[in-house]
């Protein structure tokens, strides 16, 4: 009995462990020069926002301006203030880029999806393999717990510098970050109800080939989950990852004009760096599981099946820039929020809106599975409309109440 | 199925070992001449005279532990989401019924004040310094424009 084994991982254990050593490298290589590119990027693209040039000394069209940085800050003192906590100080940037490295482990960057045997597996070498670092049975859930041990390396550095601001900023991040997590892993459960497994590479092979039909014509729509989740938990993936990130306009972690640097204002040399490294590498992933997700993956469009592993990788890194120039966009277009802002937006609206689709879609999901009539659905679907809507005046009411309640306790003190 | 945590393993130890590394090459080739004033916690240029404030809003461990509700909320969504499928009806009313309990609780924190942050519109306590008699006019005073005349007069 093959237990506990993968099939892809039978026989020749050292070849699959060179093969998983020579993905681990290049998925590791591809992180750093990736995040460099996405640096260079958004500086780029926000300059032309901007109406400015930006980087364009360090390299044909300022490309290298992000290693010049990188190098820069190798020869900067590293600074340990005196009052810190030091080895607190000294962890948290490792509890900030180790789990980033980590967390894009999971997603599967490309391989041939194609046909009925597309099963994403490539050979390299002889071996079969996936064009992704590992594909654990608890998928998804990585990401998860991943996302959430990052916000400890946030938490500690602003805790560790032994001062104001950094204190500020790290307690404000984790209480964003705590709060857009519930939404996003509310978004995600929806995303569940449709895949039933965590796997992001089970994902990817059922959300390739053709979709539903669409106003009669075949072979137009993608099967990607997009559809059949809906957009609702789509936009609030979206809103609730960038502000996972602390990217514009959910940066108040960093808001210079209130709290100078925020959770790093302390750090200086690598340990900075290492900070904004995080930072965009975490972009790069966000993105990278929103296309995994919700966007098919490495599928490219139903109507366009060439064959080959490297049409996977092609149609990933378009759909990975698409949300990575939005999230510039966002940076250039919006202000900022105001902390209770933030706050009465993602516990008020994100959560109980995801939370309903959730019940919605698992509504809908039954009973398709249960082969209900017409009617019953009708029937059950007034029903539940009707416990949606008391619901929701409920949560409106209570919302009423408690601001009431506070302007009466205002005009109390002050007369 | 094991198999595929060895890779995520190796990429912990490079992770680990790139960032250690950073550290000894900065150690190598930084300067290191730290003075007081560089080492002091950053304050715009004030010198620090306090302590930092251990304590800060209570707020904030209000919101860590109404997430812990909303994250046991989740934990047990993911296995119904994962199968519903073999649960059928009475998984759907489970779930509801569990949705509901947790909704409520969720509506008595908010209608408690649980969540209510920063400040509340000026509507709430009109204050003297807005009214419509005040007007730019009557708010600003011109200064060294006394016994001069008034551009539009000289215009016209």
């Amino acid at each position: 009995m093959m237990f506990a084994q993968d099939p892809l991982y039978a026989g020749d254990w050292l070849g699959d462990a060179l093969i998983a050593g020579l993905k681990v490298l290049v998925a590791f290589a591809f992180l750093l020069v990736a995040v460099m590119l996405n640096i260079w990027f958004l500086r780029k693209v926000i300059s032309d926002f901007q109406n400015r040039i930006g980087p364009n000394t360090a390299g044909r069209w300022g490309i290298l301006q992000s290693l010049a940085d990188g190098i820069k800050l190798f020869f900067k003192e590293d600074l340990i203030p005196e009052n810190s906590d030091r080895f607190a100080f000294k962890l948290a940037p490792y509890l900030s880029l180790v789990p980033a490295f980590l967390v894009f482990a999971i997603i599967p960057i490309g391989g041939d999806f194609n046909g009925d045997d597309g099963d994403g597996v490539v050979s390299i070498f002889g071996h079969d393999t996936l064009l992704q670092v590992a594909d654990p049975p608890v998928g998804v859930l990585w990401f998860l717990a991943m996302s959430s041990l990052a916000i400890y390396g946030v938490m500690l550095a602003g805790w560790s510098s032994g001062s104001k601001y950094p204190l500020i900023g790290s307690v404000r991040a984790s209480a964003q970050m705590v709060s857009y997590e519930a939404a996003l892993g509310l978004a995600l459960a929806s995303v569940l109800l449709v895949s039933g497994t965590l796997s992001t590479h089970a994902m990817v092979i059922d959300q390739s080939g053709e979709g539903p039909a669409f106003l009669g014509i075949e072979n137009i729509l993608p099967a990607w989950y997009l559809l059949p989740v809906g957009i609702v938990p789509f936009v609030v993936f979206i809103i609730a990852g960038t502000a996972e990130l602390n990217h514009p306009p959910f940066d108040l972690v960093e808001a210079e004009q209130e709290i100078v640097g925020g959770f790093h204002t302390e750090y200086s040399s690598i340990r900075f760096a290492l900070f904004f490294l995080a930072e965009f590498m975490n972009q790069i992933t966000m993105g990278a599981l929103l296309v995994t997700l919700f966007l098919g993956g490495p599928n490219g469009p139903a109507f366009f099946f060439p064959e080959g592993w490297w049409i996977g990788v092609f149609w990933f890194f378009v759909k990975l820039m698409g949300f990575l120039f939005l999230l510039v966009w966002v940076r250039a277009t919006l202000p900022r929020f105001r902390y209770d802002q933030l706050m009465d937006f993602g516990w008020k609206l994100l959560i109980p809106l995801s939370l309903g689709w959730f019940i919605l879609l698992a509504f809908i999901q039954v009973g398709r599975d249960e082969a209900w009539s017409t009617a019953q659905f009708v029937g059950l679907g007034v029903g539940l409309a009707a416990v949606f809507l008391a619901l929701a005046g409920m949560l409106t009411l209570a919302i009423r109440n408690a601001r009431n309640e506070r302007i009466e306790e205002m005009e109390d003190a002050h007369g | 199925m094991l198999g595929q945590y060895l890779p995520l393993l190796m990429l912990f130890g490079l992770a680990v070992l790139f960032a250690a590394g950073s550290f000894i090459a900065s150690g190598l080739l930084a300067p290191r001449n730290p003075t007081y004033a560089k080492r002091a916690a950053y304050e715009c240029g004030i010198v620090p005279t306090k302590e930092t404030p251990e304590r800060f809003p209570v707020k904030f461990f209000l919101v860590a532990m109404i997430f812990i509700v909303f994250d046991i909320e989740i934990i047990f969504f993911y296995p119904y989401a994962l199968a519903y499928g073999s649960l059928g009806v009475f998984g759907l009313a489970m779930i509801m019924v569990f949705t509901f309990a947790v909704f409520e609780s969720f509506v008595y924190l908010i209608s408690n004040g649980a969540l209510e942050w920063g400040p509340l519109k000026q509507v709430a306590r009109p204050s003297g310094a807005v009214s419509p008699e005040r007007t730019a006019e009557s708010t600003i005073r011109r200064v060294g424009l006394e016994n001069r005349p008034i551009a539009e007069e000289t215009a016209a």
